[in-house]
């Protein structure tokens, strides 16, 4: 693309640059489009045969797609003008939104994906950027559920998108706990700090009566300006599930999530984070404080979760400890790597692949786990590093294009 | 600097489009567009080919449970067992309609149960629903069952509040919960002659829950609670209770709780020579209790829901055609009531036909229907009133069941 802007500008005048950009424009519109069919068949579809078949058809798709240069195409033009990308990529979602407004459960799972990815991303930044390894991201989350549970009882008077912000926070700060054992841990104990903490977490919420206990927390429904969420959609605006709102709340959450996690990639904070995780003694011997930047990335991850869990509780109506288990857990930190450590977009995929996957093969009842868990580990077998690796830092903004 | 950008714009000049005129630009531009478009329409048509089945005609009911997890056999039991069921009566002449079970996997885990509650409630070709072996998995649905109208019937889940937690008319359940239990053992105590009791109960959902309907079945029966004291589950000693309740002088000891603790407070009344008859709930019917309190565990009474499915008014029939079916799993404890929720639902879809409304009105009117657990009947929360509850005493260090034990035959006395 600059390659273009260049030889528009010195030889053939504006024209071209319109033309080139037109086309540019007109990939990324095609590959939105596609993307939101695959995502429409994907979440749509019901009979075995014909996931089997999406199964199928979409490897044969991609490669089809690889061979014939028009991956890397698309690519290139998300890459040259990624804002208009992400815009459009956030309209396809909204025209899927609209495609599916009857459809209650396929915008529930579009909704779970949406706030899932929103969690990824928190865990990119922590464990692809900074290198924080945490296996307590569902504890956020459900810190993040229990916050919206408690304080929408008890504060209903506060606004709702108030209360979701509050909810984020509490994350964060009952996240501050672990900081002092986690920047003097390392590696495997860190991790094992994590895990104990989302255990404790759990049994905590168990024995406690306030929070339901064992037998869970109803959570009133999310309202803004006096219209409940929970009810059908405001018919002006052409009706349809409730879930929509929550899928819409979702969407714009987990955009502004990417947004901010692409912006801290790009700039200085993720050049120290990417630093401090590649190598510490180096990047404190150049004068970079490791402590604060691992305290930053551990404390925005669990706020993401955080966020994320409040709409998802307000969504489901109610949450019991027994929905955020360990196993919870590692399916989050199964998205980041099956998507690629690192790499942003690449959680979307994974994302989609490990909340809808096992729902599609209900089918299939007791085996649908085994089968899941075959998929995953053939894609990790073809794709060692995920499906989309994070590549290489440009440090010279798009000269070697 | 001139230089290398002149160069830059030779090399650029010499892979790509300088030598072309704008003409065949648009052409090239053109035929990559189609070349995208050809894509684009390929998978469109994949998609409408493959989203353009056929809608069966079949009547489908959902079967809801754990099919995977730590509790997946009292869910794959459960499974069998309505699968059973719809079989059956899909082989017999009489049935009008054609059913498909659709079997979907909860895992125990409320969030994913909201998401197939969901997705069965919102799947308009199934018209009931078999749910929830979980407690937990149940109170989190029963709202999403209630918002998109699917009429379900609860066949294993114990909790009261499942049912009578909230006034949705779409729920239903055909076991018994701690409710039943302590009608059942306020009905049985006062029918064998005792009128005053002294309750001890631990302080947790389970103990408080439990003196809290049998002090309301009392009152319905009518009998007298003289005192009650709430005791930790931890609590080693219970001397103070036990001599304030000496003092009372109840005929019956009521205890709410667990196995260790009913060990420990049965141990202590005896040396306190206190000999009231000890009445325990679901929550001592277990090994542990007679080999804690050893020789004074004769006649120990406890209450518990369901019974052994060999002991159902229809266990024999049910055990026999499972068994014939071949399934690679036991049929477990619960397996024999959503055996009943799924005839009971094919029953009611006989009558008034698909329709969800019709048939959440015709399973609320349901009074006495017979099944393989023994009669139905559901109150105005869907609970069925006349839910199975068997009845245990200690016989020779061992749990028997009240009919075939000596007491009841008059050769031994309780008090």
């Amino acid at each position: 693309m600059a390659a273009n802007r260049l030889v528009g500008r010195s030889f053939c005048g504006t024209r071209l640059i319109t033309m080139s950009d037109l086309k540019t424009k007109l990939e990324i519109l095609l590959g939105v489009a596609l993307c939101v069919v695959v995502l429409y068949g994907f979440l749509y579809l019901e009979h075995e045969w014909e996931i089997g078949l999406l199964l199928v058809i979409l490897p044969l798709a991609i490669l089809f797609l690889k061979r014939a240069n028009i991956l890397s195409d698309y690519q290139q033009a998300a890459r040259t003008i990624p804002r208009f990308t992400l815009i459009s990529f956030i309209v396809g979602v909204l025209v899927l939104i609209v495609l599916l407004r009857d459809e209650h459960f396929a915008l529930l799972m579009l909704t779970t994906v949406l706030l899932y990815v929103t969690v990824s991303l928190g865990l990119t930044i922590q464990f692809g950027f900074a290198g924080l390894v945490n296996f307590a991201a569902i504890a956020f989350f459900g810190i993040g559920a229990y916050s919206m549970a408690v304080l929408n009882y008890h504060f209903h008077a506060l606004p709702d998108l108030l209360i979701i912000l509050f909810s984020g926070l509490t994350s964060a700060l009952l996240g501050a706990l672990l900081i002092l054992p986690i920047l003097r841990t390392k590696g495997h104990y860190a991790a094992l700090i994590t895990i104990a903490f989302g255990i404790l977490l759990r049994t905590f919420l168990e024995v406690n009566d306030v929070f339901g206990g064992p037998q869970g927390l109803k959570v009133g429904a999310i309202e803004i300006l006096g219209w409940n969420f929970s009810d059908s959609f405001p018919s002006v605006l052409g009706g349809g599930s409730f879930y929509m709102a929550y899928a819409i709340m979702a969407l714009l959450l987990a955009a502004i999530a990417y947004l901010l996690t692409r912006l801290i990639e790009a700039s200085w904070f993720g050049l120290n984070m990417d630093s401090v995780r590649l190598d510490e003694v180096a990047s404190a011997s150049f004068g970079i404080n490791i402590p604060r930047w691992k305290i930053t990335a551990f404390m925005l991850g669990n706020f993401f979760a955080g966020l994320a869990g409040a709409i998802y509780a307000a969504m489901s109506g109610f949450i019991a400890p027994a929905s955020f288990n360990f196993s919870d857990s590692l399916l989050l930190v199964s998205i980041v790597l099956l998507g690629g450590i690192g790499n942003a977009v690449a959680v979307i995929p994974a994302a989609l692949l490990i909340v809808v996957l096992p729902e599609k093969f209900q089918v299939i009842q007791e085996y649908r786990l085994l089968l899941f868990g075959i998929v995953v580990i053939l894609i990790l077998r073809f794709r060692p590093s995920g499906l989309m690796p994070r590549g290489l830092r440009q440090y010279f903004p798009r000269s070697s294009t | 600097m001139v230089v290398t950008r002149a160069a830059g714009a030779a090399f650029f000049m010499s892979v790509k489009i300088i030598e072309l005129t704008n003409f065949e630009k648009r052409i090239l531009l053109m035929l990559n567009t189609l070349k995208l478009l050809k894509v684009f329409i390929f998978l469109i048509c994949c998609a409408c080919l493959v989203s353009c089945s056929e809608q069966p005609e079949t009547i489908k009911i959902t079967f809801i449970g754990p099919l995977t997890g730590g509790v997946s056999a009292g869910g794959l039991g459960g499974r069998n067992s309505a699968d059973l069921a719809v079989s059956l009566r899909n082989q017999s002449p009489e049935t009008k309609y054609k059913y498909e079970l659709v079997p979907l996997d909860d895992e125990c885990k409320p969030n994913i149960g909201v998401q197939v509650a969901t997705k069965a409630a919102a799947d308009k070709n199934i018209v009931a629903g078999v749910t929830h072996y979980c407690s937990a998995v149940a109170m989190g649905t029963v709202d999403v069952y209630h918002k998109f109208g699917l009429p379900v019937i609860v066949w294993g889940a114990v909790l009261p509040d499942i049912t009578y937690g909230n006034d949705h008319p779409e729920i239903h359940r055909v076991n018994g919960t701690m409710i039943n239990q302590n009608m059942v053992a306020a009905e049985f105590m006062i029918a064998q002659g005792f009128s005053t009791w002294a309750v001890i109960h631990d302080t947790t959902d389970y103990g408080k829950g439990h003196f809290k309907y049998f002090e309301k079945a009392l009152i319905e029966q009518p009998g007298a609670i003289l005192g009650t004291f709430g005791v930790n589950p931890d609590q080693q000693d219970f001397t103070a209770e036990l001599t304030k309740i000496k003092a009372l002088n109840p005929e019956v000891i009521y205890f709410g709780g667990l196995a260790p603790t009913g060990v420990r407070i049965r141990a202590q009344m005896d040396k306190l020579g206190m000999s009231q008859v000890f009445q325990g709930t679901s929550g001592i019917v277990s090994d542990a209790f007679i080999d804690g309190v050893g020789d004074l565990a004769e006649g120990v009474l406890a209450f518990r829901e369901g019974a052994p499915t060999e002991k159902l008014p229809g266990g024999k029939m049910f055990i026999q055609a499972y068994q014939a079916r071949g399934f690679g799993e036991p049929a477990e404890a619960y397996g024999a009531f959503a055996f009943a929720a799924t005839d009971l639902i094919i029953d009611v879809i006989e009558k008034v036909g698909p329709d969800r409304n019709l048939i959440r009105d015709e399973l609320n009117l349901t009074q006495g229907h017979e099944s393989i657990v023994g009669p139905v009947t559901f109150d105005s929360h869907g609970q069925n009133t006349i839910a199975l509850i068997t009845k245990y005493v200690i016989q020779d260090s061992s749990w028997v069941l009240w009919e075939d034990s000596e007491y009841a035959l008059g050769k031994r006395s309780l008090k």
